[in-house]
């Protein structure tokens, strides 16, 4: 149902949406039982015999489900973020003087409320590109830091998967610990404030989407379900 | 002693893993039996030091027979992480204890680790050991005291250079040239003390949060510029034996080891022996089935405190804290802070009385919010932040659809 003199773009392949989709329920589930874990929230019921319940054990196996599931999409999007045959985001993050005109290009758009649009508005644009980029550097620490703590679990040296993995865990995830602070509770509180970080990057992200479709007009919330958006063709095209 | 301790003590102290390895092979314990034996041959050569009993009539004192010993000596070579066959080694170390001077001193403390060694209900055998362990200064246990005090200390120091173990009670005043301790009628600051008698130890073991990471004294705002031991003294083997107190089982520990192999025990990245403190509280916890199950003591005296549950939402910090108090407990495994029915505060790790010792999970501890300054809890300056976003927002959205211009149609 195009729109007289309007173009479709695609902006997502399916993997892309696949991977977005996917990281939104990991987040539902990850803050869910990650708010649990901090903070046990809710009461399982005295009543119940100890081993009906299992209600933290759970939660904790659900949040280091997701954890390995974004985990894994992390590490697709790196690879994509650099070798992308669609589209490479690092070239629209990397500080050239096309990209921070853009930046602020955008940036002034929202501010302005739209009275100023001095941009490409068909391609992924560098401000929005910071931003994703802002939330994979958030995920990558939440990765990082949760590993760390997850590790701890592991004093003997020995997992179900080989002395290996505690040992990598080390390697990789030590030096949070004094980046952080220097004790291991500094883990824990960085991992838990980054996670509010997250929610408020959700939140604006939303409702940039939402905004850009509104006042744009061109079907921006599209892109995460249908992969396209439509800009108005060039008059001189 | 013939036994070149500073080279072993060295490769042992170099010794890097997070790995706690129980069981390194038969090859490996048949040498280190060899090296015991060896060891424990040429001590016995020595005579005893000028120390105040002998274990055997001590035992027998307070009523202990020879198999309580035994059952001892057992228990004490599983948790140094041996063989059962090394089970009449530690036994003789324990007679030999008397044989390796100790010299122990006391900067910015309140004495709790000499008060948890010296006093528990009945005294057991850990606790004859350290009476009858060579301490040759101690200045709340001696006699002595003043010039006298003193004078005995430089004679030990003199009789037994480079072979006695220094333990250090207590952190370490930096602030103000280290003037706000000093010792002796000279007024040596406790940093030149300190040095001073590190330059001829063995080894020198911190015992104590204090001196291991300047504990309550170095607590926020630090007045004092506290300091633990391995901040000062450089160039030594430390042994870092942390809690609040530290726990009598792992002073005998270090010292029998030392006794046993004339070398330290394998150490941790923070140089804590890895057999007391290779494990978490909360792997080892006899609650955590009611932490797996999420049942909790809500309230201090509630439902759930009367069955036993876990103390998770009260603050227990058992989950980021590593030490072996689950397994060895106190007072010769009569009980532990957690098995009495209040959270571990996390006293055997670094900053704990700022970080750890609250009683609130930690989502909830009031602590510096990156913000600064202010004491928020951690969720308290999330939602806040969310709340400021939430507003932002809120006053774009409005402004977009009063003053918002749409682009235009075609
Ligand atoms: S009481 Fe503490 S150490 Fe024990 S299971 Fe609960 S949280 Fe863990
Ligand atoms: S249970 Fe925790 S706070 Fe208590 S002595 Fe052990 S480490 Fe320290």
């Amino acid at each position: 149902m195009k729109k007289e003199g309007y173009k479709s773009v695609k902006r997502m392949t399916p993997a892309m949406r696949t991977i977005h989709w996917v990281n939104f329920f990991s987040m539902i589930v990850a803050i869910a039982t990650g708010l649990y874990i901090g903070h046990p929230y809710y009461q399982s019921f005295i009543a119940d015999p100890a081993v009906d319940k299992y209600v933290m054990a759970w939660n904790r196996w659900g949040h280091f489900m997701v954890a390995i599931i974004f985990d894994v999409t992390s590490i697709i999007v790196a690879y994509l973020y650099f070798f992308s045959r669609f589209e490479q985001p690092w070239r629209k993050v990397i500080p050239t003087k096309q990209n921070i005109k853009e930046f602020f290009e955008v940036l002034l758009n929202l501010l302005t409320l739209n009275r100023r649009k001095n941009f490409d508005s068909s391609h992924a644009d560098s401000f929005n590109t910071v931003y994703f980029t802002i939330f994979h550097i958030l995920l990558a620490w939440m990765l990082l830091t949760g590993l760390q703590l997850y590790v701890h679990g592991l004093a003997s040296g020995e997992s179900s998967i080989g002395a290996w993995w505690p040992w990598m865990l080390h390697v990789a995830t030590d030096w949070t610990i004094p980046v952080t602070g220097g004790t291991l509770m500094d883990v824990r509180i960085s991992h838990h404030y980054t996670m509010w970080f997250i929610i408020v990057w959700v939140i604006f992200h939303i409702y940039y989407q939402v905004w850009r479709t509104i006042y744009w007009r061109e079907g921006d919330i599209a892109i995460a379900f249908g992969g396209e958006k439509f800009v108005k063709e060039q008059k001189e095209a | 002693m013939g036994i070149d301790k500073h080279d072993s003590v060295k490769s042992l102290f170099t010794a890097q893993s997070a790995k706690v390895n129980t069981n390194r092979g038969d090859a490996y314990y048949e040498k280190l039996y060899a090296q015991c034996r060896a060891r424990l041959d040429e001590l016995k050569a020595l005579a005893p030091l000028n120390n105040r009993m002998d274990f055997k009539e001590s035992i027998e004192e307070e009523g202990l027979d020879r198999r309580d010993f035994m059952k001892w000596a057992s228990a004490t070579t599983a948790m140094l992480m041996l063989p059962a066959s090394f089970t009449p080694l530690v036994a003789e170390a324990a007679v030999l204890m008397n044989r390796v001077p100790v010299i122990w001193i006391e900067l910015q403390d309140c004495a709790g680790n000499t008060e948890a060694l010296i006093r528990s209900d009945g005294p057991k055998i850990d606790e004859i050991i350290l009476d009858i362990i060579s301490l040759e200064f101690n200045e709340t246990l001696m006699a002595a005291a003043g010039h006298q005090a003193e004078k005995q200390l430089e004679d030990a120091v003199e009789h037994f250079k480079g072979k006695y173990l220094l333990f250090v009670e207590g952190s370490v005043p930096m602030g103000m040239d280290g003037y706000y301790g000093t010792i002796g009628a000279n007024g040596e600051t406790f940093i030149d003390h300190l040095t001073r008698l590190a330059k001829d130890a063995a080894a020198v073991v911190a015992v104590g949060s204090c001196a291991t990471f300047g504990g309550i004294p170095a607590a926020a705002p630090n007045p004092t510029d506290a300091k633990g031991v391995m901040d000062v003294v450089k160039g030594k083997p430390i042994i870092n034996i942390p809690a609040c107190p530290a726990n009598p089982s792992n002073m005998v520990g270090v010292i029998l080891h030392y006794v046993l192999t004339g070398g330290i025990p394998e150490l941790d990245s923070l140089l804590r022996p890895k057999f007391a403190f290779g494990y978490r509280i909360h792997d080892n916890c006899e609650r955590r089935a009611h932490f797996d199950a999420g049942e909790f003591v809500e309230e201090w005296g509630d439902e759930g405190a009367k069955n036993n549950f876990c103390l998770y939402k009260v603050g227990c910090k058992g989950p980021m804290t590593f030490n072996n108090c689950s397994i060895v407990r106190y007072n010769e495994g009569v009980n532990w802070p957690v098995g009495v029915g209040r959270g571990c505060i996390g006293c055997s790790e670094p900053d704990f009385w700022d970080k750890y010792a609250y009683e609130r999970p930690m989502a909830n501890a009031n602590i510096k919010a990156p913000t600064g300054g202010v004491e928020k809890s951690v969720d308290e300056f999330g939602l806040g932040l969310l709340t400021a976003a939430g507003v932002g927002i809120a006053i774009h959205a409005a402004a977009s659809a009063v003053a918002g211009k749409k682009s235009e149609e075609n």
